[in-house]
C-alpha cells in the first residue's frame, strides 16, 4: 500500500581507505573542513585504561567560551575585524539555535559569515542570499553569505555600511554564541569583546569508561567494504553506536530492547575502552589527537584497529566547508576514523536526509 | 521550515489543565489555539482564538462581525453540498475532514482543488486515533482518501486534544503523516509551514487586500474642544476611522 514506509529518511555514508603514510592522504583536508564538532568518542578494543600520553593531548584541547546575547553586527566592528576575523581561526556557532526552526549564525574560520535565516527574518534583513537547497515547494529558509575578507567588506565601503546598517539597524539579530580560537590566550581584541557582553569560558568534558567481557568485530584494513575479512561499514558503525550508548549486543532471550548483536566476524575481548571528550571541539585539536593516536601502535598492543568517532553539531549550518547542512529528522554530520597497526586508515563520513555528499 | 504550530486544542473551562495543556504544547515547541497564559519555555509560546462551526445545515454558516473577533475559522462540513460550498465559497481558513467516523461523502477533485487555489487547507487531527483502536482505522482510511484526491497540498495535522497527554511531539507527527500517505517533506511541512500559511490567512481576513490593516485611534479631549472656535468646514472629520 505505501511502498514508501519501508524506508528511512535518506543518510549518506562515504569510505575511503589511505595511509598515513601516503603523500596524497586527504585525512587532514577533511578534519580541518569540518569546522563545528560537539563531541569525540574514542574506542580503543583490548585496552582498560587511556594511556597517559593520550589523557594529555586530550588535556590540552582549546577552551571554548559561550558568549550570551551577542549582536552579530559585533563580528563587523571595525578594531574586531581587523584583528580578529581577518587573521582567520575564530569559530563561532549560535548556541540552541534550531537549524530548521530559528536563524542560525556561523563564523567559519576562513572568516565567511554563515546567516541561515527563516523567510520572515530574510525579508526583514535586506541582505542578498540564496534560498536553501533543502526546500521543498517554496523556499521559507535563505542563507546569506558574507565574506569578511573580501575587498567590499573593508571598513567604510558601500557593501560594508549595507551589511552593517542591516545588522545592526535594519533587524538587530542577536544570539548566544560559542566562540573558540586555537591558542587564544592573550588575545586583546578578542577580550575586550568578551568583557563587554555576559561570557563565561569552559573546557572540553571528558568521561571515561571500560567496558568488559564483550564480542568485538575483526577488521582487516584491505576489506574496506566488508566483503570477506570485515563486517560491512554500516553494521561497524552500528556496534559503535552501540558501544557508545551502553547497549548490550548479547541478544540475551531476556531482553525485547535491544536485538543488536556484534557483526561478524567478531572476536570475544574482555574489556573496550570507551573515551569521549564533549564540547565545542576544534579541528586542530582533533588533528593533534590523530596524530597522537597513530603513535599509540609504536609499542605492540592486542588489538590491531582503534576508532575515533567526530560528531559534528546537529543544529550547525554547515557540514564540511561552506556545504549547507539542514535538519529533516535528523542532524547528523560525523566522521569515523578507523586506525590500524600498519597505519592504513578507513574514513566513514556520513550525513542525513538535508545534505550534500560528504567530499 | 517553520516553526512548529499546533491549532486545535480544545478549549475546557478547567484552569488547571488548560494550564497543563499549553505548558506542555510550549514545552514541545508549539503555538497553539486556545485562550489566555503565556509562559517562556523555549521562545513565548502564542496563544491564538478559533472558531470551529460544525454545519449541517447551510444556513449554519452565516459569516458575521463575530467571525472577526477569532484569529482562525474554522468549518466542518457533515454533507457534501456543504463541504462543496465550504471549499468554494465559505471565508474560512480551514476545512475539517472527518476521524472519528466514515466518510459521509467522497472527495471530489473539482472542490478540494478549488479550496487548494483559495489557500483554504484541510485539517486532520490525531487525538481520536490514540484514543480509540476504531477511530484510528477511520483516521487512516479517510486521510488517505484526501491525499488521493489532494496530492498531500494544502493539508494540516492538529491534535484536538484535551488533556496534556495527548499532545504529541512535531517530529511524531511529521512521521505520523507518513502513514496518512502524505511525503517527508509534506509530512513536516503539515506541522509548519502549512500551519504558518494557515495563520497568515486568518490574519488577512481581517485585513483589505492582505495589506491595509486599520485600527481605532483614541482621540484626547482637548482636541474635540477646540472644534467649537473653528467653522464647520475647518474642523477635522475624526469620527470615521
Amino acid at each position: 500500500m505505501f511502498p514508501g514506509l519501508e524506508k528511512c529518511p535518506r543518510s549518506l555514508l562515504v569510505c575511503e581507505k589511505s595511509s598515513f603514510e601516503h603523500e596524497k592522504s586527504g585525512l587532514n583536508n577533511h578534519v580541518s573542513k569540518h569546522y563545528f564538532n560537539h563531541k569525540v568518542s574514542l574506542v580503543i578494543p583490548e585496552c582498560g585504561s587511556p594511556p597517559p600520553q593520550l589523557a594529555s593531548v586530550i588535556q590540552t584541547f582549546s577552551k571554548y567560551f559561550l558568549v550570551k546575547n551577542l549582536p552579530v553586527y559585533e563580528f563587523l566592528e571595525e578594531d574586531f575585524l581587523e584583528n580578529v576575523v581577518r587573521h582567520g581561526g575564530l569559530y563561532a556557532l549560535s548556541y540552541k539555535t534550531l537549524i530548521d526552526q530559528d536563524n542560525t549564525i556561523a563564523l567559519l574560520p576562513n572568516s565567511q559569515l554563515i546567516l541561515s535565516v527563516d523567510k520572515d527574518t530574510y525579508e526583514q534583513l535586506g541582505l542578498e542570499g540564496k534560498a536553501s537547497q533543502y526546500s521543498h515547494k517554496c523556499p521559507m529558509r535563505y542563507v546569506v553569505t558574507v565574506d569578511l575578507t573580501d575587498k567590499s567588506m573593508a571598513p567604510g565601503g558601500k557593501r560594508y555600511q549595507r551589511v552593517l546598517s542591516s545588522l545592526k539597524d535594519r533587524l538587530p539579530l542577536k544570539s548566544d554564541f560559542l566562540l573558540a580560537r586555537h591558542r587564544s590566550d592573550g588575545d586583546r581584541v578578542l577580550q575586550s569583546l568578551l568583557s563587554r557582553y555576559h561570557w563565561k569560558d569552559y573546557s572540553p568534558v571528558v568521561s571515561t569508561h571500560t567496558l568488559r567481557d564483550l564480542s568485538c568485530p575483526s577488521l582487516q584494513s584491505k576489506d574496506l567494504h566488508g566483503d570477506q575479512c570485515s563486517c560491512d561499514p554500516h553494521s561497524f558503525l552500528e556496534w559503535l553506536g552501540a558501544v557508545s550508548n551502553g547497549v548490550s549486543c548479547d541478544n540475551a532471550a531476556t531482553d525485547f530492547l535491544s536485538t543488536y548483536v556484534c557483526p561478524e566476524p567478531k572476536t570475544a575481548i574482555s574489556q573496550v575502552l570507551h573515551c569521549a571528550v564533549s564540547g565545542f571541539l576544534l579541528p586542530e585539536d582533533i588533528y593533534s589527537l590523530l596524530q597522537e593516536l597513530r603513535r599509540y601502535f609504536d609499542e605492540p598492543k592486542f588489538t590491531s584497529w582503534l576508532s575515533l568517532t567526530v560528531h559534528g553539531f546537529m543544529d550547525s549550518p554547515v557540514s564540511w566547508g561552506d556545504r549547507e547542512h539542514g535538519f529533516h529528522k535528523g542532524g547528523e554530520n560525523f566522521y569515523n576514523v578507523v586506525l590500524f597497526k600498519n597505519q592504513d586508515y578507513w574514513l566513514q563520513m556520513g550525513t542525513g536526509s538535508n545534505d550534500k555528499c560528504p567530499p | 521550515m517553520a516553526m512548529f504550530m499546533d491549532l486545535n486544542v480544545s478549549y475546557t473551562t478547567d484552569k488547571k489543565r488548560l494550564q497543563g495543556l499549553i505548558e506542555k504544547a510550549a514545552h514541545r515547541n508549539y503555538i497553539l489555539c486556545c485562550f489566555s497564559y503565556v509562559k517562556l519555555i523555549r521562545l513565548p509560546i502564542k496563544v491564538l482564538n478559533r472558531l470551529t462551526i460544525v454545519a449541517t445545515d447551510p444556513s449554519h454558516f452565516r459569516p458575521t462581525a463575530v467571525y472577526k473577533a477569532y484569529d482562525l475559522v474554522a468549518v466542518f462540513p457533515k454533507t457534501e453540498k456543504l463541504f462543496h460550498a465550504a471549499c468554494m465559497t465559505f471565508d474560512v481558513d480551514i476545512i475539517c475532514v472527518a476521524v472519528s467516523e466514515k466518510l459521509p461523502f467522497y472527495f471530489k477533485r473539482s472542490p478540494v482543488n478549488g479550496a487548494i487555489e483559495r489557500g483554504v487547507f484541510f485539517e486532520l487531527s490525531y487525538t481520536p486515533a490514540i484514543r480509540d483502536s476504531t477511530m484510528r482505522r477511520y483516521t487512516i482510511a479517510n486521510a488517505v482518501s484526501l491525499m488521493e484526491t489532494c496530492k498531500g497540498k494544502n493539508v494540516i495535522v492538529t491534535s484536538g486534544a484535551e488533556r496534556p497527554l495527548e499532545l504529541r511531539g512535531p517530529y511524531d507527527i511529521a512521521n505520523l503523516g507518513l502513514l496518512f500517505g502524505l511525503s517527508e517533506q509534506d509530512g513536516k511541512a503539515a506541522v509548519s509551514t502549512n500551519c504558518r500559511a494557515v495563520h497568515l490567512h486568518g490574519e488577512t481576513r481581517k485585513t483589505a487586500l492582505g495589506i491595509i490593516h486599520t485600527m481605532k485611534k483614541d482621540q484626547p479631549l482637548s482636541e474635540g474642544q477646540r472644534e467649537v472656535d473653528d467653522p464647520p468646514s475647518k474642523r477635522p472629520k475624526i469620527e470615521l476611522s
